[in-house]
């Protein structure tokens, strides 16, 4: 009897537009939740493809020592696409100069992502190409065509092998990003490599592989060879390594994604919420007759269980047609900005969808069913019985395990969820308390004649408590309109001032002491800003804490366990300030600036030197540590008095080692600096640095429009996902508002009837709902603040700012917005004439 | 069929306990029909509530066709007036989202029977409204719905019939068409009657009066009755 009684229930409370309110909460909640992480999967997917240019595969398995055939074999039977490199340094003979290079050898199939870019001359921009060097070509460096007076055809003498210099290398795709040991790049094939005998005991040689393939392929790839990996000579990296700027921005970016769709859950179970009440309300009398008429409780139970479900079943199945169409009409015109795919498909984003459409269906309808089925059958008698069920305790226990259970399984981030969570419930108390405080201002305010403004705050006293529910819902929507607006302009805003216009592209290390000044008046005449000069000398570490480190180049020297404790290779770039750079922060110790060689309480000969935090994990060494450097042929003891942390997403240049310049005194610097130059005036640079032949230039313009282009990229998808949210968000205030009219109807119809003046009624509507609105404007700037500060700070790592302007903004755009929509309602409403408006309610 | 020993209610209120009923006792036998009377607030509500198992009293005993209420839970008392009782109220009562014939079907479905909706059809048909059996309620007028709650109520033939105030919101015309019929079907399928009125017409078309004054129940007189009806 149950469930034919619930289908014919169903169909014609369908037919008849019953359903509306919940069905279009599910649908809103399942459509927002589907469009949202499927478009940010499909983005992700678009921006991991990106950033898997910048290790040039998906997946890299870098090692001091030839990498193992076998596993090579192993990943191609698992079906992963794979390359190599094997890089080394080595010298370039050329027109009787020698000069260090950074040599990279690579098979036939690399790059596996991104692309190998040429020239047809130096220092002009380059184009992708679809091949690799052959046997007897090498693709060299602009540098090396400057440094070595080449001209394209030259022949180059490597190791023992001769080649022709044939074209002018402008990018690989993981050249990586460091001024410092960074010689000129020269491309050449894998096979040409053994001729050259460059890698013969002695030489330090770098390995590298490169893997392509589903995720599921690479990780089993990965199982299967990991514990065979040494740790001192292989490293895994996959994407999410990357630890630049694109890593940084793209994680970001993600975070940002999730959190959206965090919120967009919530607003879902809000709305649903708000209309399983509802719901439950409008079947108080039918549960009533049924009992009346001798149904059993289990009947009821099953008649509503069974409703419930082919209202989620309908809500779910209309809510992933519409949400799949927003998302891919999203897609389409975003697809001039973000390379998008629409032919890749995720399952997480519809199982998620689906999840949540049923968890909030079951879970929020749960409190109101349990009301309902709770409704005495003496209500046919006493029409203002109302359910039995009077704790509002157990439905705020079901709603927030919901909530927070859903936000856990969605985010796998206990962290985010918790924050959120938190301020959520922050916000209730608030709003507790602010309605109670309302009933007493009410008290005072809705005596004396009966005004407009007096009938609304009648109105909202008398229902303070009973639409308590209603105001937390209104504020929970426009706290989480507010944290995505504001997270938005944040992000979007930080992301450009890490690079503002203007941000050096060019960075020029050894210039001399003498050249120095005149460098600087050469580039003021020449209308080119430079940026301070750095200095800097290469230091060998000698001892860290009188354990001598290995100097000597030696076959031995691979399994040096000295060696794997230096971690950063046996030389470091050294400078020396006492003034702390722009975006470093002394994380521990202090920094030197107060030190001085009389007042030294470190001892004898021994200075200070500020370590990058990092650095110090990655070398094992900590505060306190003594480290001698050998700096030509002298040693220079310093003691580690401070880690830094510092910000590697600046374009400028940044040190692992700092030292007091006291400690420098005897060494003669050469120094580094950056400098920008538009576009169009690429073709100078040759000119600018004729009078500085000793100078090198690193050109990292194409590395930043990288970089730009990404962060533009992901900006412009923020603000879509801002704009699907907002729409969510307004869509659930409408939900909300025309519930809360429902209520209002009688009172309106009975206020009519009187002969009230519709526009009385109007105006006292409008105020209520304006106060209701500035109120939840109120509260949701004062938890938005909290709920940003703790977000801000420990998920997003961002500076944090009180928002000032969001204390006024959230208010007044609450009271605008929610008293529109009041308006709009009540004016539905009063175009009714009294007979039907009563006929509607009694 | 109905008997009634020393029951009272009393409920609570915010200034302390309220006794509504007073101690009653009363007996009603099988096929007779019997108005409870009296004005606003004098407890008939309260009495019929407590005589169809709605509600349970704080004192005393009440017996349905041989079944003690006082003794059962709301799982039993429901299931007692699925298959022995059968309501009017004043309101109609109506499920809004089902159509006449549907709402008529619903106590023979909730009771089990074997073909509700053909019982429903003769039911319908025995009101005048099988013509009328797809519209829902909200597309009939009052007095139509009426019809259809009294189709309801008679469709799993009841041995006892509860009637609220049946004609209290319609107007003259249709009291007199529901009362008729109300009368006609409980004579045919010979039900036990209890009907709570104000309207003295509908009192006196019935076997007894009771009436209900601040919480104390009397037997009318023939005279008074004959009274009150002139």
């Amino acid at each position: 009897m149950g469930f034919s009684l619930a289908w014919r229930l169903f169909k014609h409370e369908a037919r008849r537009g019953e359903l509306s309110i919940i069905l279009s909460a599910i649908i809103l909640s399942v459509a927002a939740v589907l469009s949202l992480s499927l478009f940010s999967e499909r983005l992700q997917g678009a921006l991991n493809e990106r950033s898997a240019e910048f290790i040039a595969a998906d997946r890299q398995l870098s090692s001091r020592k030839p990498i193992d055939l076998e596993w090579l074999k192993q990943a191609k039977s698992q079906n992963l696409d794979v390359a190599e490199q094997v890089s080394t340094r080595s010298m370039v003979f050329a027109n009787d100069q020698l000069q260090l290079v950074d040599l990279r050898a690579v098979s036939q199939t690399y790059p596996l992502k991104g692309n190998i870019k040429l020239s047809a001359e130096p220092f002009a921009i380059g184009e992708a190409v679809a091949e690799v060097p052959s046997m007897h070509e090498a693709w060299l460096d602009s540098r090396l065509f400057q440094v070595l007076n080449l001209q394209i055809g030259d022949e180059v003498e490597i190791g023992d092998a001769v080649f022709t210099a044939t074209r002018v290398l402008t990018e690989i795709p993981d050249a990586g990003f460091s001024v410092f040991n960074t010689d000129p790049m020269v491309l050449i094939n894998m096979d040409a490599l053994a001729k050259t005998n460059v890698t013969g005991p002695g030489s330090r040689v770098n390995y590298k592989a490169y893997f392509v393939g589903t995720d599921d392929a690479l990780d089993t790839f990965y199982s299967s060879i990991k514990n065979e990996f040494q740790r001192e000579y292989h490293r895994w990296l996959s994407v999410d390594d990357d630890e630049s700027p694109i890593g940084e921005s793209v994680a970001r970016a993600e975070q940002f994604f999730l959190l959206a769709s965090l919120l967009a859950i919530v607003l879902a179970c809000v709305a649903i919420g708000v209309a399983a009440q509802r719901y439950a309300q409008r079947h108080f009398d039918p549960v009533a007759i049924m009992k009346t008429l001798g149904a059993s409780t289990a009947t009821i139970r099953k008649v509503y269980l069974y409703q419930i479900i082919f209202i989620a079943l309908l809500g779910i199945v209309l809510g992933t047609v519409i949400g799949f169409a927003v998302q891919q009409v999203v897609v389409s015109a975003l697809a001039g900005t973000v390379d998008v795919s629409l032919q890749v498909w995720y399952w997480r984003p519809l199982m998620i969808a689906i999840f949540t459409g049923s968890i909030c269906a079951l879970l929020f309808c749960l409190y109101p069913l349990l009301g309902l089925f709770a409704i005495p059958p003496l209500r046919v008698l006493r029409r203002d019985m109302a359910s039995t069920l009077k704790s509002r305790g157990g439905q705020y226990l079901t709603s927030g395990l919901a909530i927070f259970g859903l936000m856990y399984a969605y985010s796998q981030n206990l962290k985010v969820s918790a924050i959120m969570f938190i301020s959520g419930i922050v916000l209730v108390v608030l709003l507790l308390g602010a309605t109670y405080g309302l009933i007493a201002l009410g008290r005072v305010l809705g005596q004396g004649r009966m005004s407009a403004a007096q009938l609304a705050w009648a109105r909202i006293k008398r229902r303070a408590l009973d639409n308590s529910v209603q105001l937390i819902s209104f504020a929970l929507t426009l706290m989480l309109l507010l944290i995505v607006l504001v997270m938005r302009n944040d992000i979007v805003k930080q992301w450009q001032e890490q690079l503002p216009e203007g941000t050096a592209n060019y960075f020029m290390i050894n210039v001399t002491d003498a050249q120095k000044d005149k460098l600087a008046e050469h580039f003021a005449n020449n209308l080119v800003i430079s940026d301070d000069l750095y200095p800097v000398t290469r230091g060998r570490f000698a001892k860290i804490n009188d354990v001598v480190l290995r100097s000597e180049v030696t076959k031995e020297d691979e399994d040096s366990t000295n060696e794997r404790r230096a971690g950063m290779g046996r030389e470091a770039n050294l400078t020396w300030s006492t003034q702390l750079q722009q975006a470093n922060e002394v994380v521990a110790g202090e920094w030197h600036d107060t030190w001085s060689y009389d007042n030294n309480e470190l001892g004898e000969g021994i200075y200070p030197v500020s370590v990058e935090v990092e650095a110090a994990k990655r070398m094992r060494i900590g505060m306190g540590d003594v480290l001698s450097f050998n700096i030509g042929s002298e040693i220079v003891d310093v003691q580690v008095t401070s880690l830094r942390q510092v910000n590697w997403q600046t374009m400028q240049p940044n040190f692992f080692f700092v030292l007091h310049p006291d400690a420098m005194s005897r060494f003669t610097p050469t120094y580094i600096t950056s400098f920008f130059l538009p576009e169009e005036r690429k073709p100078e640079l040759a000119q600018l640095l004729r009078p500085f032949p000793n100078v090198t230039l690193f050109d990292v313009d194409a590395r930043i429009n990288q970089i730009r282009s990404i962060i533009d990229q992901v900006s412009a998808a923020v603000e879509f996902i801002l704009v699907l949210v907002l729409v969510a968000g307004a869509l659930v205030l409408i939900a909300q508002v025309q519930a809360s009219m429902d209520e209002r109807q009688r009172e309106l119809a009975i206020l009519r009837t009187l002969g009230a003046q519709g526009g009385l009624i109007r105006r006292s509507v409008i105020y209520e709902f304006l106060i209701i609105g500035s109120v939840a404007g109120f509260m949701a700037a004062m938890a938005n603040e909290i709920s940003l500060y703790l977000l801000q700070s420990q998920v997003f790592k961002m500076s944090t700012s009180v928002h000032y302007e969001y204390w006024v903004v959230a208010p007044l755009t609450g009271a605008i917005v929610v008293g529109l929509l009041g308006a709009a309602s009540c004016r539905a409403l009063l175009q009714l004439n009294t007979s039907t408006l009563l006929r509607k309610v009694l | 069929m109905i008997q009634v020993t020393n029951i009272t209610k009393t409920v609570t209120t915010d200034n302390g306990p309220l006794q509504i009923l007073q101690p009653i006792s009363f007996t009603v036998t099988e096929g007779q029909s019997v108005a409870i009377v009296g004005a606003s607030g004098s407890g008939k509500s309260t009495l019929l509530g407590l005589l169809a198992g709605l509600d349970t009293v704080t004192e005393g005993t009440i017996k349905l066709d041989g079944a003690s209420l006082e003794t059962m839970n709301e799982e039993a008392r429901a299931q007692i007036r699925g298959q022995k009782v059968g309501f009017i109220f004043q309101a109609f009562m109506l499920v809004p989202s089902l159509t006449a014939l549907e709402n008529v079907m619903l106590p023979a479905e909730i009771n089990g029977s074997n073909n509700p909706k053909a019982l429903a059809v003769d039911a319908l048909e025995k009101v005048g409204l099988s013509h009328r059996a797809s519209h829902y309620p909200n597309q009939l007028s009052g007095g139509e719905q009426q019809r259809v709650a009294i189709a309801r109520a008679f469709i799993t033939q009841p041995k006892i019939l509860f009637a609220d105030e049946p004609t209290g919101n319609l107007d003259a015309d249709n009291s007199l068409k529901v009362e008729q019929l109300l009368f006609d079907l409980n004579q045919q399928a010979g039900t036990t009657l209890v009907l709570v009125t104000h309207d003295n017409e509908l009192a006196q078309r019935c076997d007894r009066q009771l009436i209900m004054s601040a919480g104390q129940l009397s037997e009318a007189s023939a005279q008074a009755a004959t009274e009150r009806a002139s």
